[in-house]
């Protein structure tokens, strides 16, 4: 008698083929030793949106009964293991379907795994994760995250080296081999089946205490009863703006208390105030209003409000001036303005360290999102080779 | 008929309003080209307006219990009653004025809707808006070519053989969508003659689009305006480039801006150039290449969505606008197949 | 108890249900009012039409291309501030269900005539009252009237009660089509004063829809919210019933009118020993009936039923307790409900249920597509329910009255 369940935690859209197939195959593969499962996504996260974090849960069962229990429930309250496909998720979870931020590793029960796909060591990763009161262990699958589109599958391995690495960290839920007999009547492509036998071997594995990691509170919200909500479905509109940092100069957007885009982003753009030539493109035709504007008419990014999509780096006209940088890179969300203005030899020595980080992403095509044309994710897989950690 | 705001026109990107009344909270995609529309529009609206929003995207991601973006009042209204919400906010407003219970001064409304709520299920109560020419409204029908909010199926403005979860390519039936795009803005014109202000626009070309905001708000009585949104989630393209697959839809002549003012017709930016010829239109093989929901196209369905460019610009009598044939012109009518 | 003064006050007019109504739009001075077409509620705009083509009423008339959009339009009107008013009839009220569905959850106190008709197919005008209740779980006041004076001072209730801040919710007034849309009666109509006196200006407060106000209002929630939403719905409702009260009790004091209970009427009841329960204009024939059968020396009498939502459940309780056993004309069906039976008689049957003592109830469905209910039909009825009482059971707890076999 046993029920096994792991959640796969991902970005909306941008990797749904990829946590659905990795949850499909568990259950699949799981029918290969006679037990019986279910996989499903959370559904309060449909219809997904691009980059906002996201589930799926896989349940194993040996007996029907036993999934039952699972089943009467909307969604696992712990899981065996919670799988990361994107490491800047470490830093919670802001799903578009509920309020507050949730520690990565919230469902994670004791001597569970939570398991990682990242280029990051395990302590790098600890100062995102936050502190859980139980012993469990973080594993690292080596590689950059996969991100693809609707309709374009990526097929870079990242699902079948999950697999394998599943088979190592929760032994107690399938064997290696019934995975790869699944995937093999899935692909005739041995190039996967040898990526999954990789994967189980070389996955690496450091056992987290209690009390251990990012020790921040993750912003909470309280939800009202009927007698104190606003009748007629009313709620306060957002309050008009001000000038920049409260001033008379600039202008400076208030933003909503409840929603904040510190999980949904998977870069940030990092920007050069000494090159900026004020051409407005980016404050313009940011989606999210998230540049306040200067007194000196120069744009600083607010991080509560940047969803990460890009798009000022694409529209500003002067080279390296806005740099789309890994999430990962960043500890905080404090004002790049705000540290420009007070040791501008210190921000412009972070900005090269960081657009240096970014440099070598783009090298290896690491950050791309999505189909960028016909044939694309071909070229890309060209360059970096399958998601390898050779 | 109440007064009207008299908002100037913008002069360039540095005459542009700071002030933004749709903020954050909203949950809506990473590169969300709507979202910029609301943005957009609003900014260009100012302060004193008041803004209905149909069931969609803008509605669904956008504005959440306790994480609404909008600064300036907002309420919703269902998918197929931008027309109707935007009659009868301007209706009561109108009646409490002249009636002195609240106090008399030009308040604009708009009313948006997606391509769904717009081209299909509320064509009916637009068409009514915009013939009761009594009241001061906007409506702006954001168009990223799918009913994105529900994930992404064909509505009747998603444009030939596209990609949908309702449109699938399959073994046997590659192309699922045999329909071509509804002609929505010179719809709204051509059919209702009383109405002084329809325009198309595109968030790649802001100014512009604020100053047709601005126009359409200005002019007085009921007005349209149709924006053309790249959809990084529905479309599947990397959110970073919804600007340049927007400015690509013009360029290669798929998508036209013009502005219908009191009648008179004018062509604006890039489209104006291609129908005088200074510019060459670009294949459409380079919108098309960038987006996921075509990537099952052969070279064939490429040429043909090209020929059907091709003939809007060079064999419409009123080209990239209004299909009807040149006198002894002849057009493609008919689908390509019939499933 | 009605003076000179209120004499002095009010004009006599020979009038329909429809045509009244039309006066208490001039007369309560409401702001935005949609028409569009469908017999027999029509009637009702063709007099708003000639009010506002005459002058006689100011506000915004406006002819929708839908019901829908009829309902669409003055759910926003009234979301601003604006004093509202609309209806339809039939599939016409069907065809609006999204709006009237929507304007609950927002509180918006729209006021709205159902012409009651029957539902296409096929197509037919005569009365049935299943448009109108179709609504009865949403959140909407529904109430019948009998007479064109009982629909005229229904009206300026309806707004008095809807737009009263502890309820705000929409509420419709049901008129029997052909009945009191197409006959007309002498009504009293007040003086403009006097319906001041009686219902105060339409005010909103920080839930209107302005600039002044930058609110957000419905947006998208998810399991996290609803049934609180819900819950304040509910809320308004049940808050309903003591603001009936309170306004009847000025609809007394102010008009001299609207008898002795705003929820129920008792027709020679005070020593019945069976009643017939029904709404609306079955009260035409069932007065008469009650009159011969007495001279006959029978104890029998009717209780109609004016206010649908909320469900005078105590009332009904406290009266229909008194007798030995009740039948319920239902002019509506419910197909498959318990008993194969009506609309009415399961509310009224659930309503009874806690009473100590268990009463014999019959049900019949009768005048279907607005077929007469005859003074015969009527009779059986009342024989039927003396069977009951007098065996203490109902043998056939459900019958089709003038169906023709």
């Amino acid at each position: 008698m046993a029920v096994t369940a792991v959640e796969v935690i991902y970005r909306g859209i941008f990797q749904k083929s990829l946590s659905r197939n990795i949850c499909r195959t568990i259950v699949l593969a799981a029918r290969k030793e006679g037990k019986i499962g279910t996989a499903f996504g959370r559904y309060g996260d449909s219809p997904e949106r691009n980059g906002i974090p996201a589930k799926y849960f896989a349940v194993i069962a040996d007996e029907d009964e036993e999934l039952q229990e699972t089943l009467a429930q909307y969604e696992p309250k712990s899981v065996d293991v919670s799988i990361v496909v994107d490491d800047t998720l470490c830093k919670g979870v802001e799903s578009w379907a509920w309020y507050g931020l949730q520690p990565i590793n919230e469902l994670t029960k004791e001597g569970g795994t939570l398991l990682v796909t990242s280029m990051l060591s395990s302590d790098d990763l600890m100062e995102d994760i936050h502190v859980s009161d139980v012993p469990y262990n973080l594993a690292i699958v080596k590689g950059a995250k996969s991100f693809s589109g609707l309709w374009v599958y990526k097929d870079d391995h990242t699902d079948v080296r999950i697999l394998g690495a599943l088979a190592k960290v929760c032994p107690q839920l399938l064997k290696l081999e019934t995975y790869i007999d699944t995937i093999k009547e899935e692909t005739d492509d041995d190039l996967k089946l040898q990526s999954t036998a990789r994967s189980y071997d070389r996955v690496s594995v450091t056992p987290v205490e209690p009390g251990q990691g990012n020790p921040e509170e993750p912003f909470s919200f309280v939800k009202p009863g009927w007698e104190e909500m606003q009748n007629a479905i009313v709620v306060k509109g957002i309050e008009y703006g001000t000038g920049f940092r409260g001033g008379e100069e600039g202008f400076q957007a208030t933003r909503n208390e409840y929603f904040k885009k510190y999980s949904t982003r998977t870069m940030r753009p990092v920007i050069n105030f000494e090159t900026c030539t004020k051409c407005t493109l980016c404050w313009i035709q940011c989606p999210d209003s998230c540049f306040d504007v200067t007194p000196e008419e120069l744009y600083d990014a607010d991080m509560e409000a940047c969803c990460g999509c890009g798009v000022c780096e694409d529209v500003c006209p002067v080279p390296d001036c806005i740099t789309m940088v890994n999430e990962e890179q960043f500890n905080d969300n404090a004002s790049q303005y705000d540290h420009w203005k007070s040791d501008r030899d210190g921000y412009m020595k972070w900005l090269e360290e960081k657009i240096a980080v970014a440099k070598v992403e783009i090298g290896d095509a690491g950050r791309s999102h999505g189909f960028h044309q016909w044939g694309g994710y071909e070229q890309q897989i060209a360059i970096t080779g399958v998601q390898d950690d050779d | 008929m109440t007064t009207t705001n008299v908002l100037p026109m913008i002069k360039g990107v540095h005459d542009t309003p700071l002030e933004e009344y749709f903020t954050s909270g909203h949950r809506t995609c990473q590169g969300c080209e709507s979202a910029l529309v609301m943005k957009l529009m609003v900014k260009a609206a100012g302060p004193r307006t008041i803004v209905l929003g149909s069931t969609g995207c803008m509605y669904v991601a956008n504005t959440t219990y306790y994480s609404t973006p909008w600064v300036v009042p907002w309420m919703h209204t269902q998918l197929g009653s931008s027309g109707s919400a935007a009659t009868g906010t301007a209706a009561g407003l109108k009646a409490l004025m002249s009636k002195g219970k609240i106090k008399e001064e030009p308040i604009n409304v708009i009313a948006f809707c997606g391509d769904g709520g717009g081209a299909d299920m509320g064509l009916s109560a637009i068409s009514g808006a915009l013939s009761h020419q009594g009241y001061n409204l906007l409506i702006l029908m954001y168009d990223n070519e799918s009913y994105a909010n529900t994930d992404i199926q064909i509505s009747g403005s998603s444009p030939w053989g596209a990609n949908t979860t309702f449109t699938p390519p399959g073994k046997v039936h590659r192309i699922m969508n045999q329909r071509w795009k509804k002609n929505m803005a010179p719809m709204m014109a051509v059919g209702h003659p009383g109405v002084r202000y329809v325009a198309t626009g595109c968030a790649s070309y802001a100014v512009d689009m604020m100053n047709k905001v601005r126009k359409a708000l200005n002019i007085g009585g009921p007005t349209f305006i149709h924006t053309y949104d790249p959809c990084p989630k529905g479309w599947d393209f990397d959110p970073m480039y919804s600007h340049e697959v927007g400015m690509l839809a013009v360029e290669t002549g798929i998508w036209v801006q013009y502005e219908i003012e009191e009648g008179v017709l004018t062509l604006n930016g890039p489209s104006r150039m291609l129908a005088e010829g200074r510019r060459k239109r670009k294949p459409v093989f380079e919108f098309l290449k960038r987006q996921g929901r075509f990537a099952h196209f052969t070279d064939e369905d490429v040429d043909y969505f090209q020929s059907r460019i091709d003939e809007m610009w060079e064999k419409w009598w009123l080209p990239g606008i209004i299909p009807i044939a040149k006198e002894g012109g002849d057009l493609t009518m008919g689908p390509r197949e019939v499933l | 108890m009605t003076t000179d003064v209120q004499s002095s006050l009010e004009r006599e007019e020979l009038i329909s249900g429809s045509e009244a109504i039309a006066i208490a739009c001039a007369l309560a001075d409401v702001d935005v009012i949609t028409a569009y077409p469908i017999r027999p509620y029509d009637t009702v705009m063709q007099y708003v039409s000639k009010l506002v083509a005459n002058g006689e009423m100011k506000c915004e008339y406006i002819v929708a291309e839908s019901e829908h959009s009829q309902f669409e339009i003055i759910k926003h009107a009234s979301a601003v501030g604006a004093r509202v008013f609309s209806g339809s009839s039939g599939v016409g009220w069907f065809y609006a269900f999204e709006a009237l569905a929507v304007t609950c959850g927002l509180r918006l106190p729209m006021v709205a005539m159902v012409g009651n008709r029957a539902l296409d197919d096929p197509g037919a005008f005569g009365c049935e009252h299943n448009d109108a209740l179709a609504v009865r779980d949403l959140g909407w006041m529904l109430n019948w009237v009998d007479t064109a004076q009982e629909a005229l001072d229904t009206a300026f209730m309806a707004w008095r009660v809807a737009e009263d801040s502890r309820v705000f919710l929409p509420c419709a007034i049901s008129t029997d089509g052909a009945f009191l849309t197409h006959s007309q009666q002498i009504v009293k109509i007040p003086d403009k004063s006097l319906v001041d006196e009686f219902l105060p200006p339409y005010d909103r407060g920080d839930l209107v829809l302005h600039p002044d106000n930058p609110i957000t209002i419905a947006p998208q929630v998810n399991e996290d919210w609803l049934m609180e939403i819900r819950r304040q719905t509910d809320e308004g409702m049940r808050n309903a019933r003591g603001v009936i009260l309170e306004a009847h009790a000025d609809l007394k004091r102010i008009f001299g009118r609207g008898g002795d209970n705003p929820f129920i009427e008792e027709y020679m009841c005070d020593d019945a020993e069976i009643v017939l329960v029904g709404m609306g204009t079955l009260s035409l024939p069932l007065r008469v009936t009650v009159r011969r059968l007495r001279e006959q020396g029978r104890k029998v009498g009717f209780v109609r039923i004016k206010w649908f939502r909320p469900f005078p459940t105590q009332d009904l309780q406290e009266t229909l307790s008194r007798f030995k056993a009740v039948g319920v004309i239902d002019r509506d069906y419910s197909l498959g409900a318990p008993n194969y039976a009506g609309v009415v008689y399961n509310e009224v049957r659930s309503a009874l249920y806690d009473l100590p003592t268990r009463i014999p109830i019959a049900g019949f469905i009768a005048g279907l597509g607005g077929r007469e209910v005859t003074i015969p039909m009527t009779i059986e009825m009342f024989d039927q329910v003396q069977k009951a009482a007098d065996t203490g059971k109902v043998d056939e707890p459900l019958q089709w009255i003038g169906v023709r076999n």
